[in-house]
């Protein structure tokens, strides 16, 4: 049996192809996903997707949203999805410095919400390339 | 004499310096020197002026329609990212409906869902980022004023985000509009920016700074047509289906989109309603988690969605526009430049003739 995943964003499919095993970052921890898997719906945190493809492993960073497992079919719809090759080692950790200081600059509820979620972001996207390696 | 010909002459010559290029103006202008000198000169100067005034309007013309035939490049453009982004709309429409099919049952409490008594509105504002549209930024603009009046008057509080170069300047002119934030538009709308409106839209409500948002965009309807729409974002409704001002329900397994073709090689557009289908969902499926925690994480992404999506209309609207705009521009200029150069022959014409008799009746009085 083949399983098949298909990672969508709102302006692109990132991936649409066959893979053998993805290790999916959850809300309540990673799972991962073997064909014949059983059906399940899934929320989907900040955080990274790995990917087998016969010895190769990919990363990617998603950007939070919501997974669909069932028939060997594995539709991933998140806000956002970088391929760790596409992102730019400089820029995401300087990225996340900055959002580190955002936090611990942030006052009120509303500063911190948003703050707490660049962080998040900037960390996975770091996350995402240091996998690699 | 002198001194009401210097003036004019220093006027022809800033409106086109190309009179003087040109052979024709060398001998014309002779003659008119030991003519009488008011009226030759006066013909002589408006000559010169109609003809920089044809050279500039054969400019404009060509300006507007470059403008032109880019916004409708753009606009085709436009029309593939609304298709790009299908697969993900209707794959969101389809999850949302089963789940929310499996939670009717369940009593689910999600932020975003919360619907509080109002007290503040924020207003997203969608713009353009250059002008040159025709009505289009003055349209969505005065929706906007007319909502700020209509929330004046019912007693509420509201605050503006501004997405846009002319929102932004507009808003930035009238110090007494509150505005929160003020967001630039682009060339092509990503998700990007449309998650950067959600975050901002988000945290205003989750922090209970706001009890509504709405969103002020302009829908595409065609390529003459688009309407400046109101659209309640938040709180949705449990059922995902979002209800604009009048209380109409829009259905979120309703999906609309444009398509631009070509008919009879003219730009035509249609717009297919598509209903999306909600079948093969397996009935043994399980939530890993809280189905509420689904709808958690589901509702922000249909929230981002439905932004990009309203930032998509809008752009599309927007080079509509122009389209239109720069058509009849181009337009005005052809029939402009069209009435200039037939005064200007006739003128021409005239001093031309004028010229033959003087020099026959020379002739005859040599003889």
């Amino acid at each position: 049996m083949t399983l098949n995943l298909c990672v969508l964003t709102p302006n692109r499919i990132v991936w649409d192809s066959e893979v053998k095993e993805i290790i999916l970052s959850t809300n309540s921890g990673q799972i991962g996903v073997l064909p014949n898997h059983a059906p399940i719906a899934t929320s989907v945190d900040i955080g990274i997707l790995r990917i087998r493809l016969n010895d190769q492993w990919l990363t990617m960073a998603l950007m939070g949203g919501f997974a669909r497992i069932g028939n060997n079919e594995i539709t991933v719809l998140v806000n956002d999805a970088e391929k760790s090759g596409d992102i730019d080692p400089q820029e995401a950790q300087q990225t996340l410095e900055i959002a580190e200081a955002a936090l611990r600059k942030a006052e009120g509820k509303r500063q911190t919400i948003e703050a707490n979620l660049a962080l998040r972001r900037a960390r996975t996207r770091v996350e995402a390339i240091n996998a690699i390696s | 004499m002198w001194v009401s010909s210097k003036p004019s002459s220093l006027d022809s010559s800033a409106l086109s310096f190309r009179s003087f290029i040109s052979p024709v103006q060398i001998p014309n202008s002779n003659p008119s020197i030991s003519n009488s000198r008011p009226s030759s000169s006066s013909i002589n100067c408006s000559l010169k002026e109609l003809r920089g005034r044809i050279e500039s309007v054969k400019n404009t013309q060509k300006i507007t329609e470059a403008m032109k035939l880019v916004a409708a490049a753009k606009v085709r453009r436009a029309q593939e990212a609304v298709v790009n982004a299908r697969p993900f709309s209707e794959t969101l429409v389809e999850v949302l409906y089963s789940i929310n099919e499996q939670l009717q049952v369940e009593d689910v409490d999600v932020p975003l869902t919360s619907v509080r008594p109002v007290k503040k509105v924020a207003l997203v504002v969608v713009t353009g980022d250059r002008g040159l549209c025709g009505g289009f930024n003055n349209m969505i603009l005065k929706k906007a004023e007319a909502r700020i009046r209509e929330l004046k008057t019912l007693g509420l509080e509201y605050v503006v985000i501004s997405v846009g170069k002319k929102g932004n300047s507009y808003f930035s002119r009238r110090p007494y509009i509150p505005v929160d934030k003020f967001l630039d538009g682009s060339n092509l709308p990503t998700a990007k920016e449309a998650q950067a409106i959600a975050d901002d839209v988000f945290s205003l409500f989750v922090s209970e700074e706001v009890d509504k948002v709405e969103l002020l965009y302009t829908k595409f309807v065609s390529l003459v047509k688009s309407d400046p729409v109101i659209h309640t974002l938040l709180p949705l409704s449990p059922k995902g289906e979002i209800c604009d001002i009048n209380g109409v329900c829009v259905d979120a397994a309703e999906d609309e989109f444009f398509r631009l073709t070509t008919k009879e090689g003219k730009l035509t557009v249609e717009r297919d309603v598509v209903r999306a289908e909600t079948i093969d969902f397996s009935p043994i499926l399980q939530f890993e988690q809280d189905p509420v925690q689904i709808l958690d994480a589901l509702l922000p992404l249909y929230l981002n969605s439905q932004i990009l999506r309203a930032l998509q209309e809008s752009l599309a609207s927007e080079l509509a526009a122009r389209m239109t705009a720069m058509g009849n521009a181009t337009d005005n200029a052809v029939e402009l430049k069209k009435n200039l150069s037939q005064v200007y022959n006739r003128r021409r014409q005239a001093k031309i003739t004028g010229e033959i008799l003087e020099i026959v009746a020379g002739a005859d009085a040599l003889v």
